[in-house]
């Protein structure tokens, strides 16, 4: 029993942590707001690669990293911090295992080096962000992984609040599966504690630079116990997602519905406490709170995950009180 | 990162189930806030002590097992799925207990940690004064050197198991040109000193769950002082952050309330709102939290890291939790929830207790107003006011 990282596991992240915090900055998605900049793109893509983020939990006969899934939900939550646009958390951490478990190695290969995109498709909303660049889909069919090419399935664009979030409904999306749809679940998680977190730092900032009254606003103890709040949350949501990465069962969706009402939270907190310049375009807090919204009903929405859980808890046979966490 | 408890750690939870199973009262004692209840609990103590089960992550020589944080966690998982009796000794063994190993010389850890963990001596604190609530800097209290000995002169408030207690620990002012936490001292004083006058306090429940202290002349050894002297604010630190964080609230025993919950929700769902069942699994969610965040926190702290600001989060958490949990049940025993005891009473009052315990939560121990104050600044950062 042991639930932190490892220095080496730790140092993984951390890395991940600066090379998005260098990179995936706020100008670096007003830029793609503005214009198509798709060799931006490329380049951070072929970054990826580079780093080994994409091979980070392949097999090391793959060129893969080999480390354990929850380094990839540690990095979810960098990815979160930043907003990142580009599906590398939905490549690397959904389809790369799955397609090592499928042994479709070439597809696997491609994919580590850079040169393929495999989306994964979430079998309850076939909503997939960034389908327009993928190479191939994979979905879950009668219990089974399955590849589909790009030539297989008809796109349709939604449009989404998020304007960084390309959004498509696949044609085909399959009836699911759970080794697709747990580590989406997990991972969407772990991105939107990051997001709450980022948005927790964008209204500290705010309140330490806004002066109201002759003072910063910050000093207020109405800002400070809401902001204090978020934070709380945050501390006592990162852990349990952390666990379900570790161990899959009912802190899953736990997880996922904690990790929701926390984004919530954060996201009207954060607005609030910036005031009307939170209502605007031009102030970076909106980027981060349409993400938050859009990805709360990603992977199974809350109402999807409370009811899992409530036939787990209220079920006659259900192993509840001291002890039973990491057993169920 | 895993989350597999190891073979010598289940072998631990066996051996701690077993000898539970074998040992725990029968029936749940009285009131520890009454003088029956507060007998049996030390009579507990004495049997815990007897099996070395008293506090099991102290070192040996004091009477402990010189277990890891992680296996007090599964020691206090099966204490509380055995429903055993409420730790009469805590405010010793989890609060002053570490603080003496922490600050004490030799000769205090020889004379006051084995008595504390045999249930010999039970302590009490003495933080709080009419003028000094969650402003615990303005302690107007004083210690005077007269050559060898304190003498004590003030007022201390909400001293929790001081009716029946033996000893009590607390900051008094040390040098009398000081002002706000500089010039304070920790000192250790016995309950049944000359010129100390203990006024029991009736709680919520009517039972003296508090006192109010009033030192007259109080004369005190000078080797009471725990810590240097006129440097009692960071040895009283080191203890308010055991008790917000770690050791006063393991995850456990909100596991068995949300247990219970469960159980009370689906004796009664035929008869709920539809509104109820959500606010049961939030309860039982957050207690999984509380366990996660827990392991993780004891992970950081076997790892070499140590908690400080961040164990008010922690408060806020367990704190808030408990009160909306404890409010669930309120609401799902409906006319039932008032009575305390006989006909139609649900388990003999106990919600209703655990409700009114639970408003406590958030004041003692620093109110979170407090904790939420010292998280804005000293975490994320924030100016001072």
């Amino acid at each position: 029993m042991n639930l932190i990282y490892t220095s080496d596991q730790q140092e993984l992240i951390d890395a991940a942590d600066s090379f998005f915090a260098g990179e995936h900055t706020v100008e670096y998605m007003r830029n793609l707001l503005e214009s198509d900049a798709s060799d931006d793109t490329q380049t951070l893509w072929n970054n990826f690669a580079e780093l080994g983020l994409l091979g980070l939990v392949a097999p090391e006969e793959n060129s893969g990293l080999a480390q354990d899934f929850s380094v990839m939900a540690g990095i979810a939550e960098m990815a979160g911090n930043v907003a990142l646009t580009e599906p590398l958390i939905e490549i690397a951490g959904i389809s790369v295992p799955v397609l090592a478990q499928m042994g479709a190695t070439d597809e696997l290969n491609a994919v580590i080096s850079g040169d393929l995109k495999v989306l994964p498709v979430c079998g309850l909303s076939g909503m997939v962000s960034h389908a327009d660049t993928a190479d191939m889909f994979l979905i879950g069919e009668g219990g089974k992984a399955r590849l589909l090419d790009k030539s297989d399935v008809t796109l349709t664009p939604l449009k989404s609040i998020d304007p960084l979030r390309k959004l498509y409904k696949v044609s085909h999306a399959g009836d699911g599966l759970e080794a697709i749809d747990q580590r989406g679940a997990i991972l969407n998680a772990s991105f939107l504690c990051g997001l709450s977190k980022r948005m927790v730092t964008l209204s500290v900032d705010y309140a330490k630079d806004r002066e109201q009254f002759g003072k910063q606003i910050g000093s207020f103890q109405a800002i400070k116990h809401q902001l204090a709040n978020v934070h709380t949350q945050i501390e006592f949501t990162r852990p349990i997602v952390q666990l379900a990465a570790t161990q899959n069962g009912r802190c899953v969706h736990q997880a996922k519905v904690s990790s929701i009402d926390t984004a919530m939270l954060a996201a009207e907190t954060a607005i609030q406490v910036h005031g009307g310049m939170g209502y605007t375009f031009e102030v970076s807090l909106h980027m981060f709170m349409k993400r938050a919204w859009a990805l709360c009903g990603e992977w199974g929405d809350r109402n999807h995950h409370i009811n899992i859980l409530e036939t787990m808890i209220l079920a006659d046979d259900a192993e509840l009180g001291p002890g039973t966490t990491f057993s169920y | 990162m895993d989350a597999v408890f190891s073979d010598s750690q289940n072998q631990f939870r066996q051996e701690v189930r077993d000898w539970l199973s074998a040992n725990v009262p029968g029936e749940r004692l009285p009131s520890l806030d009454t003088q029956k209840g507060f007998d049996l609990h030390r009579a507990w103590e004495k049997k815990l002590h007897a099996g070395n089960w008293g506090m099991v992550t102290w070192p040996e020589e004091f009477g402990g097992r010189g277990c890891s944080l992680t296996d007090w966690l599964i020691f206090e998982e099966e204490y509380y799925r055995a429903d055993a009796p409420l730790r009469v000794s805590q405010n010793g063994i989890f609060l002053l207990g570490p603080t003496i190993m922490e600050y004490g010389t030799d000769e205090q850890k020889e004379r006051f940690l084995k008595p504390m963990a045999a249930g010999d001596e039970i302590w009490a604190q003495a933080w709080s004064e009419p003028g000094a609530g969650s402003d615990m800097a303005a302690i107007r209290s004083k210690a005077v050197r007269d050559g060898d000995e304190y003498v004590i002169s003030g007022q201390k408030i909400w001293s929790s198991r001081a009716v029946f207690a033996d000893w009590c620990f607390g900051l008094f002012r040390t040098d009398p040109e000081s002002s706000r936490h500089h010039g304070l001292s920790k000192i250790l004083v016995p309950l049944d000193s000359p010129g100390l006058t203990v006024r029991p306090i009736a709680q919520l429940d009517g039972d003296p769950g508090f006192a109010e202290l009033f030192f007259d002349e109080v004369r005190v050894p000078v080797s009471n002082l725990l810590g240097p002297e006129n440097g009692g604010w960071g040895v009283a630190m080191a203890t308010a952050g055991f008790e917000r964080g770690l050791l006063l609230r393991s995850p456990a025993r909100f596991q068995a309330a949300a247990a219970r919950l469960v159980k009370l929700y689906k004796q009664n769902a035929n008869r709920l709102s539809s509104g109820i069942k959500e606010q049961v699994l939030q309860a039982w969610g957050d207690t999984e939290r509380f366990t996660a965040a827990t392991y993780a926190l004891v992970a950081q702290v076997d790892s070499g890291a140590s908690i400080s600001s961040e164990a008010s989060a922690n408060k806020i958490f367990w704190s808030e939790m408990d009160r909306t949990m404890h409010r669930t049940a309120m609401t799902i025993m409906g006319m039932h929830a008032e009575l305390e005891e006989g006909d139609g009473a649900i388990e003999n009052g106990r919600w209703l207790d655990g409700y009114m315990f639970s408003l406590a939560g958030p004041i003692y121990a620093g109110t979170n107003e407090i904790q939420r104050n010292i998280l804005a600044e000293r975490v994320l950062g924030l100016p001072r006011q």
